[in-house]
């Protein structure tokens, strides 16, 4: 049972804090010999499977390691390039490990204001007047949940399908913003939060709602 | 005696802090004027806190009234008594006392370029008043230690008073 992640963002469609709690890693590491069978290309500052997926790589999934080193965006640990690298009879055998990459932060922002978008595109398409926006995005591997407050701040929640109680926790991290975030004298308003005890009490109020939520295989 | 509510005190703080901070360009200016507004605060509070607590009583000796402060003051005032009230091993001028998590630093988190910066400097000023005005002058300033100590220096005077009194 798990809660994933928490982005929060401002009046403008600004990411003002994010918090990454549990992140599933399924990662899969293989040894694998000349000729490789996965089409491998690179793709902005990675090297991602094109074609060929099976045994769990999946593609989009990125070179995350060889041998054991991990791999700096797209050259090795050494510095060598790792296209070049795979293209070379004489490094195999070699074990490669895959897996989906850790978004940046600058790529956080930018879905953060996709989603903003996306939910005035969807407040205003409602066809009920007062509309309150996107409340829950559901996918089989996660459930998004998103609340708006009066003041057009939104926070949203990443988590686990099975997990209940996101309604609270969400009016919960409204409650820890208006304390820790609002009455603090050294945050401004509409900025990043950086305040010590936002971030100590938000991390136990996720605790919290993880022990709660809702008992299910394999919790 | 009435109760307020926490995020209506805690707000005012925080716009208090915020008022202070713009007019000043250091640390020690912030926390000076912060103590300077807690004077204010001190002094009226003295006065309506002994006609309710203790009529017709003045306190006359060093360790009655720090009793008073530790206990019915802080009660008054912040819902709670002090932690600790305790006296520095090599001064007898010295007094220090101890909150871990005083009332008005509830809400607030120092950035980590001012982390020297204690806004109970406030509470400082507060008690640095209230010793005035009951006839033991002294300098008090807040300092992280310990959760956050304020340091009671009393003047010369007032401990040679109270020595005497004492061999009376």
């Amino acid at each position: 049972m798990a809660i994933f992640s928490v982005y929060v963002v401002n009046k403008a469609g600004g990411l003002i804090y994010q918090l990454d709690h549990y992140a599933p890693r399924a990662d899969t590491e293989k040894t694998f010999s000349f000729p490789l069978d996965l089409v491998l290309r690179p793709h902005d500052e990675r090297v991602v499977v094109a074609f060929g997926q099976r045994d769990g790589i999946r593609v989009g999934h990125a070179v995350l390691a060889i041998n054991g080193a991990e791999v700096n965006g797209r050259f090795t640990a050494d510095g060598k390039d790792v296209l070049e690298f795979l293209g070379n009879p004489a490094n195999y055998p070699v074990s490669i490990r895959f897996g989906r990459h850790r978004l940046s932060s600058n790529e956080k922002l930018m879905l953060a204001s996709m989603f903003h978008s996306l939910f005035a595109i969807g407040s205003q398409l409602s066809p009920e007047v007062g509309s309150s926006g996107i409340e829950m995005l559901e996918t089989d591997t996660f459930k998004l949940h998103c609340f708006q407050t009066l003041t057009g701040i939104k926070f949203m929640v990443l988590a686990d399908p099975r997990q209940t109680g996101i309604d609270a926790l969400l009016r919960k991290i409204y409650e820890i913003y208006s304390d820790f975030a609002l009455k603090n004298p050294f945050y401004s308003l509409e900025m990043p939060i950086r305040c010590e005890l936002f971030d100590q009490n938000l991390k136990l109020a996720l605790e919290v709602a993880e022990k709660a939520g809702s008992f299910g295989p394999g919790s | 005696r009435s109760e307020l509510s926490l995020a209506a005190f805690a707000l005012l703080f925080s716009e208090l802090v915020q008022y202070c901070q713009r007019r000043v360009a250091s640390v020690a200016e912030l926390q000076a004027r912060l103590a300077q507004l807690g004077h204010h605060v001190g002094l009226r509070a003295l006065d309506a806190l002994v006609a309710r607590e203790r009529p017709g009583r003045r306190e006359t000796k060093v360790l009655g009234v720090l009793l008073f402060v530790k206990g019915p003051l802080w009660r008054a005032l912040f819902g709670r008594e002090a932690d600790k009230l305790e006296q520095a091993n090599d001064d007898d001028r010295t007094f220090y006392v101890i909150e871990r998590e005083p009332l008005v630093n509830t809400f607030v988190s120092v950035p980590r370029e001012n982390s020297s910066l204690n806004c109970a400097a406030f509470a400082a000023g507060l008690l640095e008043a209230v010793l005035g005005a009951s006839g033991f002058p002294a300098r008090v300033s807040a300092h992280w230690h310990k959760g956050t100590t304020l340091m009671i220096k009393f003047d010369e005077a007032v401990i040679a008073r109270d020595k005497s009194l004492e061999g009376r």
